[in-house]
C-alpha cells in the first residue's frame, strides 16, 4: 500500500497540478492493472484451454498490444513524474482516444455502439487538464469519427454523436470548474484557518512570555525586597517566602513554605505576641497588639494585608516583617542614654543646692551678710541650671512621644500654698505684689499630674515675675464653666506684641533677644508648658498687648481619671 | 536615748544631706549606701525613722520597704521614701509613712521629719502595716 502511494504521490507547489497529476497517475495504475489482468486472463486461456484460443495471430496482437500499452503507459508516467503533467495527460487522452478509435469496427466506432468511448477522455481532459479541454477533446473525438465515417465508410459524420460530445464536454466543464472552485475555496479557507491558527499561536506565545516577564519582574522585586515576605493561605499556611525572610529567621525558604504560622514561630516568639500573628495569618486582624514584637533575636515591625483573588474573595494574607532591631536597640540604647544622662546631670545639681541649703540654714554655723547672699547667688544659679537641664530633658522626652502625665487627686489649696512658698521669694526680691486666689466654686479636690502642673505655673508664674519690673503677679483660680476649671496667671509686665504672641508657644523662640540676655532662659519652657497642658487635655491661651500687661489662661477639664 | 534614725541611700551627697537633716532634730542616724547592708543593719536596730532611697544596689527600696512592713519589731518605724520617680511614688504611698518626690531640699526633709516624729504612728499606718 505505501508503495503504491508512493508510486501515486508527485511533489508540486501548486496544489491543483498536485491533485491533477496525482489523478493521472491513479488512472495510469488502473489502465495498467486492467492491462495485466488482460494478460493473465490471455495466457491462462491459452494454458488452460487450448482449444479455445487456436487464433494465434489474435493471442500475440494481445500480448503486442498489451506490452506497447505497459511501455506507453510507463513513458506517460516517468513524463508525469518529471514535472510536465499537461504533457504526460494530453499525450495519455490523445493515446486513449486512438486506442478508442481502433478499439471496434469503423461503423461501430463512427456511428455505433463504441460512439460512447470517447466521452470517457472528453470526461478525463476536463479533470486531467483544464475545464475547457473538454471541449478540445470533444472537437478531437469529432474529428475523429467525421474522419472515419468520410474516409472509411464514405457516410455523412454522425451529428446528433458530434452534438451528445459537445455537451458531455459542456456538463463536464461545467462540473470540473465547479469542482475547482469549491476546491480553491476550500484552499483559501484552509490557508486562512492556517493563518489564524498561526497568528493565535504567535500570540499566545506573545501573552505567555508577557506573563512570564511579568512574574519575572514580581519574583525579582519580591526577592529584593529588604522586607521580610511570606503569604499565608486561609489555613494559616505559608505559600510563598522571599530569600529576605529566610534569612531574618534563620530557615531556608524551602523550610518555610508548607509550614504552618505556629509551627514557623515555635518558642521563638512570645506566648502574646504568638497569639496576636495567628490572628493576623488567619484574617483577624492586630487586636490591639502593638506592630513591633520579637522573633528570637530580632525585633520584627509588622504590617499586613489580606490577598484577594479575582473574584474579590480573600485566598489569604501577605504579611511584610520589617527588621526593627537595630532600630530597636537604638531606641533602647537611646532611652538608657536619656535615663542616664537624667541622673547624672540632676544628681550633682541637687547635691548643690541641698549643700548650699544646708550652709544657708546655719548647720554649719552662722554666715555673714556677704556670704548669706553669695549662698542665695548660688542656689538661684544652681535652680537656673537645674530648671535648664529638666527643660532639655522635657523638651526630648516629648520629641520622642515619651513624656507620660501622671494623674491624682490632689488639693488645689496645697498646690497654690506650695507655689505661693516657691514664688514668693522671688517676687519680693523684685518688689512685685504676688496675689493668689481661689473662686468659691472650684472643687477643693481635682484630678490631674500635680507636679507637672507645678512645673507648668512656676514656668508662667516665673516668666511673669521675670519680665515684669513693677506692680504685681497673681494667680487666680476659677470655674469657667461646669465642666472646667482655669488657672489664670495675670502679670502688669511690658506685654506681649501680637506678632510674638504667632510664635510664642514655638520651641527655642523667645520674644526679644536683648530681653532674653538680660533675664536667661533657654526658650523651652512655654513651648513644654504648651505640650504639657495639651497632654492634660486642657487648652493655653493669652491675651496680651505692649505696655499692658500679659495674661495665660489654662484651662483643664473637671472629669479627669486618675490613674490606678 | 536619743531617737534612732536610718538612712538608706546609694548617692552619697544625698545621704549626707538627709542624714544632717536628722541629725540637727537630736536623732542618732545610721547611714547605709547598699540594700543588704541596710536589711542587715535592721536586723539589730528598731530606727523610729528610716529615709528610704528606692534605687539601690543589691536589694531595690521596694523590698526594703516590704520586709519593714512585714516585720513586726518595725511597727512604728516611720518611713519616709525619697525617689525621683512619680509613677514609684504613687505606687508607693499605701505603705510609706511619706514619699518625697526628689529633689529634695535639706529644709523639707528636716521639716517634714520633724512633723512627722511628732505625733504618734498613726493607728490606720500601723492596721495597714498589719494586714500586709
Amino acid at each position: 500500500m505505501e508503495v503504491l502511494n508512493r508510486l501515486i504521490d508527485v511533489r508540486s507547489t501548486d496544489p491543483e497540478d498536485a491533485r491533477r497529476r496525482k489523478l493521472l497517475n491513479l488512472l495510469l495504475m488502473g489502465v495498467a492493472g486492467i492491462t495485466l489482468v488482460a494478460l493473465l486472463v490471455t495466457t491462462l486461456a491459452v494454458v488452460f484451454m487450448p482449444g479455445a484460443m487456436d487464433d494465434a495471430e489474435g493471442v500475440t496482437l494481445i500480448y503486442g498490444g498489451s506490452l506497447a500499452m505497459l511501455l506507453s503507459l510507463v513513458v506517460i508516467y516517468l513524463i508525469n513524474r518529471s514535472g510536465m503533467g499537461a504533457v504526460a495527460s494530453s499525450v495519455f487522452l490523445v493515446a486513449l482516444t486512438v486506442i478508442f478509435a481502433f478499439s471496434d469496427s469503423a461503423s461501430q466506432v463512427a456511428e455505433g455502439r463504441s460512439l460512447f468511448l470517447f466521452t470517457i477522455p472528453i470526461i478525463m481532459a476536463s479533470v486531467l487538464l483544464q475545464p475547457f479541454a473538454s471541449f478540445i477533446l470533444a472537437t478531437l473525438c469529432s474529428a475523429v469519427i467525421s474522419t472515419i465515417s468520410m474516409t472509411l465508410l464514405d457516410a455523412v459524420p454522425t451529428i446528433p454523436a458530434i452534438l451528445g460530445f459537445y455537451i458531455v464536454a459542456l456538463v463536464s466543464w461545467m462540473s470540473a470548474r465547479s469542482l475547482e472552485r469549491a476546491l480553491s475555496d476550500l484552499h483559501v479557507i484552509n490557508r486562512e484557518l492556517d493563518q489564524r491558527v498561526i497568528d493565535r499561536t504567535h500570540d499566545l506565545a506573545e501573552a505567555l512570555s508577557r506573563v512570564q516577564t511579568e512574574s519575572n519582574k514580581n519574583q525579582a522585586i519580591l526577592e529584593s525586597i529588604a522586607d521580610g515576605v511570606i503569604v499565608f493561605d486561609q489555613s494559616g499556611k505559608a505559600i510563598v517566602a522571599n530569600p529576605s525572610i529566610a534569612m531574618l529567621i534563620d530557615r531556608t525558604q524551602d523550610e518555610i513554605t508548607g509550614c504552618d504560622i505556629e509551627a514557623l514561630m515555635g518558642n521563638e516568639v512570645s506566648p502574646e505576641n504568638r497569639e496576636m500573628l495567628s490572628g493576623v495569618v488567619r484574617g483577624k486582624g492586630m487586636g490591639d497588639y502593638g506592630t513591633k514584637f520579637e522573633w528570637g533575636s530580632k525585633t520584627f515591625s509588622l504590617s499586613f494585608a489580606t490577598v484577594q483573588g479575582s473574584a474579590s474573595e480573600s485566598i489569604g494574607t501577605v504579611v511584610v516583617f520589617r527588621d526593627f532591631t537595630r532600630e530597636a536597640e537604638l531606641d533602647r540604647m537611646k532611652d538608657a542614654f536619656m535615663s542616664m544622662a537624667s541622673h547624672e546631670l540632676r544628681t550633682p545639681l541637687n547635691a548643690i543646692l541641698g549643700y548650699s541649703d544646708m550652709l544657708k540654714e546655719g548647720v554649719y554655723g552662722a554666715m555673714s551678710a556677704e556670704q548669706s547672699s553669695t549662698l542665695d547667688r548660688i542656689i538661684a544659679n544652681t535652680r537656673r541650671m537645674l530648671n535648664l537641664v529638666n527643660n532639655l530633658l522635657d523638651q526630648a522626652q516629648m520629641q520622642a512621644g515619651k513624656l507620660t502625665m501622671h494623674m491624682s487627686s490632689f488639693s488645689v489649696g496645697s498646690l497654690v500654698d506650695e507655689l505661693q512658698s516657691i514664688m514668693f521669694i522671688l517676687a519680693e526680691q523684685k518688689g512685685l505684689q504676688l496675689d493668689c486666689s481661689i473662686a468659691e466654686d472650684v472643687p477643693p479636690q481635682v484630678v490631674s499630674d500635680p507636679q507637672r502642673l507645678q512645673q507648668v505655673l512656676v514656668n508662667l508664674m516665673g516668666n511673669a515675675i521675670k519680665f515684669t519690673d513693677q506692680g504685681s503677679v497673681s494667680l487666680n483660680i476659677k470655674c469657667p464653666d461646669q465642666e472646667h476649671w482655669a488657672l489664670e496667671v495675670v502679670d502688669t509686665g511690658p506685654g506681649i506684641s501680637e506678632d510674638a504672641q504667632t510664635y510664642i508657644f514655638e520651641p527655642f523662640r523667645q520674644v526679644d533677644d536683648s530681653q532674653a540676655r538680660r533675664h536667661g532662659g533657654s526658650g523651652l519652657g512655654l513651648s513644654i508648658v504648651k505640650q504639657i497642658v495639651s497632654l492634660l487635655n486642657g487648652q493655653i491661651s493669652l491675651s496680651s498687648r505692649v505696655g499692658q500687661g500679659s495674661r495665660f489662661l489654662v484651662t483643664l477639664p473637671l472629669t479627669g481619671t486618675e490613674e490606678s | 536615748m536619743n531617737k534612732q534614725a536610718m538612712v538608706i541611700e546609694d548617692d552619697y551627697d544625698a545621704s549626707v544631706i538627709f542624714a544632717k537633716a536628722l541629725e540637727v532634730l537630736g536623732l542618732e542616724v545610721q547611714v547605709s549606701h547598699d540594700g543588704a547592708e541596710a536589711l542587715e543593719l535592721l536586723a539589730d536596730v528598731v530606727p523610729d525613722v528610716i529615709v528610704l532611697d528606692l534605687h539601690l544596689p543589691n536589694v531595690v527600696g521596694t523590698q526594703i520597704l516590704q520586709q519593714i512592713r512585714d516585720d513586726e519589731r518595725l511597727m512604728d518605724t516611720r518611713v519616709i521614701v525619697a525617689t525621683a520617680d512619680p509613677r514609684m511614688a504613687d505606687s508607693i504611698k499605701p505603705q510609706a509613712d511619706l514619699v518625697l518626690l526628689k529633689p529634695t531640699t535639706f529644709s523639707q526633709v528636716r521639716d517634714l521629719a520633724s512633723k512627722l516624729l511628732s505625733v504618734p504612728r498613726s493607728q490606720s499606718k500601723r492596721q495597714e502595716a498589719f494586714d500586709r
